[in-house]
């Protein structure tokens, strides 16, 4: 200090006094710690509950007791049963029978007030003045909780944070092994003493010890044979499975003789008192003396199963190099990146993680054009009693306008009396007025260029497809055949079809260019690339 | 191979096969044609060529032919990728909160590299998946910063995932939306849908099976990528 004194003569002047200094945040901790009690008890008396009447700081500290008693346990204590136990301690508090209604409200409020229910039992933040420099201040946040809530086969149960445990069992902070031989003494001296009340306390404690450094090898081995590497098994896992060893030999020959040493206690004159005592002690040695049969079955298969992952894990044959391990590569770094970023970061993992999406719903324009049209009234096509100059054709027809199609069907009229060459079709199409048509003179000569392809080679698809619904309307009665001629066309080029109009009840079978073998051998009119190939399905 | 080497009924066969790969729950049992076509993939170069190319065409990619079937990966401009986005209504934190949970389930299931190449079936357990991600984040304050504050450091993802509770639950007993169990959940569920696990009942309510689909995709595609975007985002912090 006196160093820093000296340096700068302005600043570095302790706050306080250096003492003070070095552990002021601790303390600072501490005291936050217990604030959120003093919360709940300043804010139950707007949910109409006393202070006076009910010792809510008392309550609180029962609840983390029973939340911390059976910690580690397979059955831990559950959110139910510490309401119930707390609404039992508030009753004893206001024993009268008006006020037993109150109770459970009581438990309930203490219970939230540990779990920040406030405020979505997120974890309470208190913010410390770091006064350390001089020239500033900076604030530092910080953050815990006092209970949580987990998730277990039997429903949920609370938890105590490290923080509760630390401030509130602070004198249950020892190291296991010692506190076992510790224990032994203890219940050895008071046994002696006759002081069986305490003595089946401490019995009971030990018991849980017992049954925690179970609950911790369980968890090391669990997570040895998913990951080899979680812990250390070169130094530090056999030197824990050493001591273990050597606290289960010496607990089961220690636990022994204390069995002997309290039966043959019962064998005197002992009172009743004393004989329920020792009645309770036994079973619960005998109980703890099961866990450590236990314990020991576990030590004896441990290294066992450190070979067996490794085995399976390090020593796999590796078929490709990918120089990847997730946890530490990709999940450790993205924890500590900035909300932003690692959002970046995990939402393109998990784009792909998540594999091939088929999708399965329409498009939108697909739905668009299933609502808009007309309901389909094909219900059985009957081609050949089509008259292609009828006039009550239209409703299917979406795609050209009216006029178009008269306009088609005028030019395709002309096959009904004679057989007529498609060049020619195609030059009475072009050569329609643009004023009847609004201009679209290239759709009239599409559509009977289509017509003819269609009547040369029909395309009868399974499914209903949309597109040739005018089409295939037009060129119903209508047949083509190719004999030779090549057509040359500024749309079109290949065989000059000639196309007929079949009169109802005449067959078309004179037209030779309906067999399939024709039909592929001849290239049928290629359409340019301005047409939609509906004909080219061949 | 030129077009005019290509046989037809090959091309067939082959987007038959993708087509499988993409069917959900299809799978390859013994003497179904889907079998007989994963079987020529592994065998016959040149069917393996023609699947690989026509599956680059739609936007695919095959990443392997595990015994359950073909594990095609899409592109993720293509028709047929997944966004996270889409798959629920999600604010920024709850995106990250899911993104999160999807890394941390394959690095709880695959821990090295070596796992990605081994096909045992790996389990995991959503309330234990959860101890996970909250182990992970508190490993962390005890490196960064040992006197557990955060102080003007910017809401890390770490924070994010700390601060939302583990548990509400609802008036019946369920998990109510805002807490990691039920966002855990969630995110099995539509891992279950993918194809990319299967729920296991009989080993207890919250317990899942990691299919090898998830497995292949993980180590081939999406973390790789994950940390390209990584990298970038740690260059752009050193660099600031």
């Amino acid at each position: 200090m006196a160093q820093i004194e000296n340096s700068s003569g302005s600043s570095r002047q302790p706050l306080v006094s250096p003492a003070a200094d070095a552990t002021a945040r601790g303390r600072w901790r501490a005291l936050v710690l217990t604030d959120p009690i003093h919360k709940l008890v300043r804010n139950a008396a707007h949910a109409g509950v006393d202070d006076e009447e009910y010792d809510l700081r008392q309550l609180a500290m029962a609840a983390v007791d029973l939340t911390v008693a059976s910690m580690g346990f397979a059955r831990e204590a559950t959110l139910e049963e510490v309401v119930d136990t707390l609404a039992d301690l508030a009753g004893r508090m206001q024993p009268g029978e008006e006020h037993a209604p109150q109770a459970r409200d009581v438990a309930q409020i203490v219970v939230k007030g540990l779990l920040n229910d406030a405020h979505d039992q997120r974890r309470f933040s208190y913010t410390y003045a770091d006064l350390a420099d001089p020239g500033a201040v900076r604030f530092d946040n910080y953050s815990f909780r006092l209970l949580s809530l987990r998730d277990t086969e039997y429903g949920p149960v609370l938890v105590a944070s490290d923080q509760a445990v630390m401030l509130f069992l602070d004198g249950l902070d020892v190291d296991i092994e010692d506190a076992e031989a510790a224990l032994a003494h203890v219940l050895q001296r008071q046994l002696d003493d006759e002081r069986f009340d305490a003595a089946v306390r401490t019995a009971g404690l030990a018991e849980r010890t017992s049954l925690a450094m179970s609950a911790t090898l369980t968890d090391l081995l669990d997570s040895t044979s998913r990951d080899v590497r979680s812990h250390d098994w070169l130094v530090d896992v056999p030197e824990r499975l050493g001591r273990a060893r050597k606290h289960v030999a010496g607990r089961i020959a220690e636990d022994d003789k204390t069995l002997d040493h309290v039966q043959s206690g019962l064998d005197g004159d002992v009172s009743a008192a004393v004989r329920a005592a020792s009645g309770e002690i036994v079973d619960l040695l005998r109980r703890a003396k099961r866990i450590h049969l236990d314990l020991h079955d576990r030590l004896v298969g441990a290294r066992e199963v450190f070979l067996t992952a490794q085995v399976r894990q390090r020593l796999a044959r590796r078929r490709r190099l990918r120089l990847l391990a997730i946890g530490e590569e990709l999940f450790t770094p993205a924890l500590t990146l900035p909300a932003d970023a690692a959002t970046a970061v995990v939402e393109t993992f998990a784009d792909r993680a998540l594999g091939v999406h088929v999708p399965r719903l329409a498009r939108l324009d697909d739905m668009v054009d299933l609502l808009w049209a007309p309901p389909r009234q094909r219900e059985a096509p009957e081609p050949d009693v089509e008259d292609p100059g009828a006039d009550d054709l239209t409703e299917d027809v979406q795609r050209y306008p009216e006029a178009v199609l008269r306009a088609a069907r005028t030019v395709l009229d002309v096959t009904r009396t004679a057989p007529a060459r498609l060049s020619a079709l195609l030059h009475a199409a072009a050569a329609v007025d643009p004023g009847t048509v609004d201009g679209a003179v290239d759709d009239v000569v599409e559509l009977v260029l289509l017509s003819a392809l269609w009547a040369f080679a029909p395309d009868l698809p399974t499914d209903d497809d949309e597109q040739t619904g005018e089409v295939d309307l037009l060129a119903a009665g209508l047949s083509a055949a190719d004999d030779g001629t090549v057509l040359t066309h500024r749309l079109a080029r290949g065989a000059d079809l000639l196309v007929t109009a079949h009169i109802p009840g005449q067959p078309a079978t004179q037209t030779p260019a309906q067999t399939p073998a024709q039909s592929s051998t001849h290239s049928t009119a290629e359409l340019a690339a301005a047409v939609p190939a509906e004909g080219g399905r061949r | 191979m030129t077009l005019a080497q290509l046989d037809l009924t090959d091309a067939g066969s082959a987007s038959q096969l993708i087509g499988f790969g993409l069917t959900r729950g299809a799978r390859p049992v013994d003497g179904s044609d889907y079998r007989a076509l994963l079987d020529r993939y592994r065998t016959d170069l040149r069917f393996k060529d023609t699947v690989d190319t026509i599956a680059e065409g739609l936007g695919l990619e095959v990443l392997g032919t595990p015994r359950t079937g073909l594990v095609l990966a899409p592109d993720p401009t293509g028709p047929f990728a997944t966004r996270l986005a889409d798959l629920k209504t999600m604010d920024a934190e709850e995106k990250l909160v899911f993104g999160l949970i999807l890394v941390a389930l394959a690095a709880y299931a695959y821990p090295n590299e070596g796992d990605l190449d081994d096909p045992e079936t790996k389990l995991i357990d959503v309330v234990k998946v959860d101890d996970f991600i909250r182990g992970a984040i508190g490993g962390l304050a005890a490196i960064d910063a040992p006197d557990g504050s955060t102080g003007e450091r910017a809401r890390t993802a770490a924070d994010v995932y700390a601060d939302m509770p583990s548990l509400i639950p609802t008036q019946q007993g369920r998990r109510k939306l805002g807490c990691t169990l039920r966002a855990i959940e969630l995110v099995c569920g539509w891992l279950v849908e993918q194809g990319a696990a299967r729920e296991a009942k009989s080993l207890g309510p919250d317990t899942f099976q990691l299919t090898d689909r998830f497995r292949l995709l993980v180590g081939d595609s999406a973390g790789s990528e994950a940390l390209e975007v990584l990298r970038d985002a740690r260059q752009a912090e050193v660099s600031a």
